[in-house]
């Protein structure tokens, strides 16, 4: 039976990792910092995937980031996703070259759709994930806001039915709301979603602890829930947030032994 | 590709050497061959054939004694025939033939096949060594091998219908699944296929 996910989703801008809330972005650190003090490869044992979003205010520098996610990937073993500010196949190209198996595509969604079919006819449609972020705007009513959450792009509703047609792969679905005040995911937003949209959902924004992330995942729509927040699951937090998913609550989650785990088995797996 | 790059770089961790190369002579002179698989059948053959590729695989593993190892596409590359992009004959390293997931196969289930899913292996040893008997790996495809009339090492995944997750038969190895994208019990089974 096909397993059901958990996404850490990294913030990156011109050097650094951020934190976001609603969409205001704060510095965290560099990839050393990450290291050091997240312990980030013993973190990427304890995802299904992750996803590596270039949210630069400024000016992007790709080639920059193309660096940090070789960097960040080389010992991670896990589907991986990158975008922020793709507008061209080279770009998209660029990414995969990096460590990337998938593309995360925002604004293009609503003002490029062709660079949606260049990328799924070259690649595959498996290869592109949808991003939408979505504000509540009133009674239900959710708008789509684009370029980072600036740029108030029309209603949630309208969109699905045109981005279902669209070769994408997966939907990323991330509430503006939410985003990084961990008070737990918008569910609302999944009712907007169209029969015919039939890849599968991601939910994002707002989760703070594990039973956000159970929350989610009880959620039959739900295919795959992600968190932003470096600090709702600092240290261990996501290999126990993770364990207690599987274990307390029986979610029907992938299972692997840590490398740790493996070599006290006294098998050679480094 | 991102494939080649976490490819690489899972066989690096597990402290082994990797070149990419698309030169038939090199592919003839590795003991160990993994082919990945990146577009469609019928190119991804096109292309083999037009580089001389194709020669040399066959001819590494069946008169050499190379290793393969077909992952994802590349494990399908290795079968009779396909049918993505029009109707293809591969490389026959395994005698059988590769076919779209039918809506009625998969039943309530979503094509493309992605994600983690459970693979059941009929023996713990060779490519399967310190596996459990059910073990998760990461798919992402839209076409499948099944399992019938093959001999070997065998590990099947349901996915409405049962299909061919991987295969071992003397020295030709295949994944449908991504073992760079399947944490360590992905990082187990490169183990195994290297030593």
């Amino acid at each position: 039976m096909l397993k059901k996910r958990v996404i850490f989703t990294l913030l990156y801008d011109n050097g650094s990792f951020m934190l976001s809330r609603n969409f205001r972005l704060q510095k965290v650190g560099d990839l050393a910092w990450l290291e050091k003090n997240y312990n980030f490869s013993r973190v990427a044992f304890s995802i299904d995937e992750l996803i590596v979003l270039d949210v630069s205010r400024g000016e992007r520098n790709i080639d920059r980031f193309c660096e940090n996610l070789k960097a960040l990937t080389k010992g991670c073993f896990v589907p991986i996703a990158a975008g922020g500010g793709i507008r061209s196949l080279q770009h998209a190209f660029a990414l995969l070259r990096s460590g990337a198996d998938k593309i995360v595509i925002n604004t293009p969604l609503f003002n490029d759709s062709s660079l949606i079919l260049d990328i799924a006819s070259k690649f595959g449609q498996q290869c592109v994930v949808a991003s939408i972020d979505a504000k509540l705007i009133s009674n239900s009513d959710y708008e789509i806001f684009a370029e980072n959450g600036s740029k108030n792009i029309g209603k949630l509703n309208k969109w699905f039915e045109k981005i279902s047609e669209y070769a994408i792969g997966e939907l990323y679905l991330n509430s503006i709301d939410r985003d990084g005040t961990g008070q737990g995911y918008d569910l609302c937003m999944l009712s907007h979603i169209p029969q015919t949209l039939s890849v599968p959902i991601i939910l994002a924004g707002g989760a703070g602890n594990f039973h956000h992330l159970a929350e989610g995942l009880s959620d039959p729509r739900v295919d795959a829930v992600a968190t932003a927040h470096l600090f709702n699951f600092v240290g261990d937090g996501l290999e126990v947030a993770r364990r207690k998913l599987l274990e307390v609550q029986k979610f029907n989650l992938a299972t692997w032994d840590h490398p740790r785990d493996i070599e006290r088995r006294g098998i050679s797996c480094n | 590709m991102g494939n080649l790059w976490s490819v690489q770089s899972a066989i690096k961790y597990l402290g082994g050497t990797s070149i990419i190369s698309s030169d038939p002579e090199k592919v003839l002179q590795s003991p160990f061959l993994i082919l990945p698989g990146v577009g469609s059948f019928h190119k991804a053959m096109v292309t083999l054939r037009e580089t001389g590729l194709n020669q040399a695989i066959i001819e590494a593993v069946r008169k050499k004694g190379s290793k393969i190892l077909g992952i994802c596409l590349g494990m399908q590359l290795l079968g009779s025939y396909g049918t993505e992009d029009g109707d293809t004959e591969g490389l026959s390293l395994i005698p059988n033939r590769v076919d779209k997931f039918t809506s009625q196969e998969v039943k309530n289930n979503k094509i493309p096949h992605i994600g983690f899913n459970g693979v059941e292996v009929n023996q713990r040893k060779g490519l399967f060594l310190n596996l459990s008997v059910k073990t998760d790996f990461y798919f992402v495809h839209s076409y499948k091998m099944l399992k019938e009339n093959l001999n070997g090492r065998i590990g099947i995944c349901n996915y409405g219908i049962d299909f061919l997750a991987a295969f071992e038969f003397e020295n030709v190895c295949g994944t449908q699944f991504h073992p760079e994208k399947s944490q360590t019990n992905g990082l187990l089974l490169l183990n195994n296929f290297l030593s």
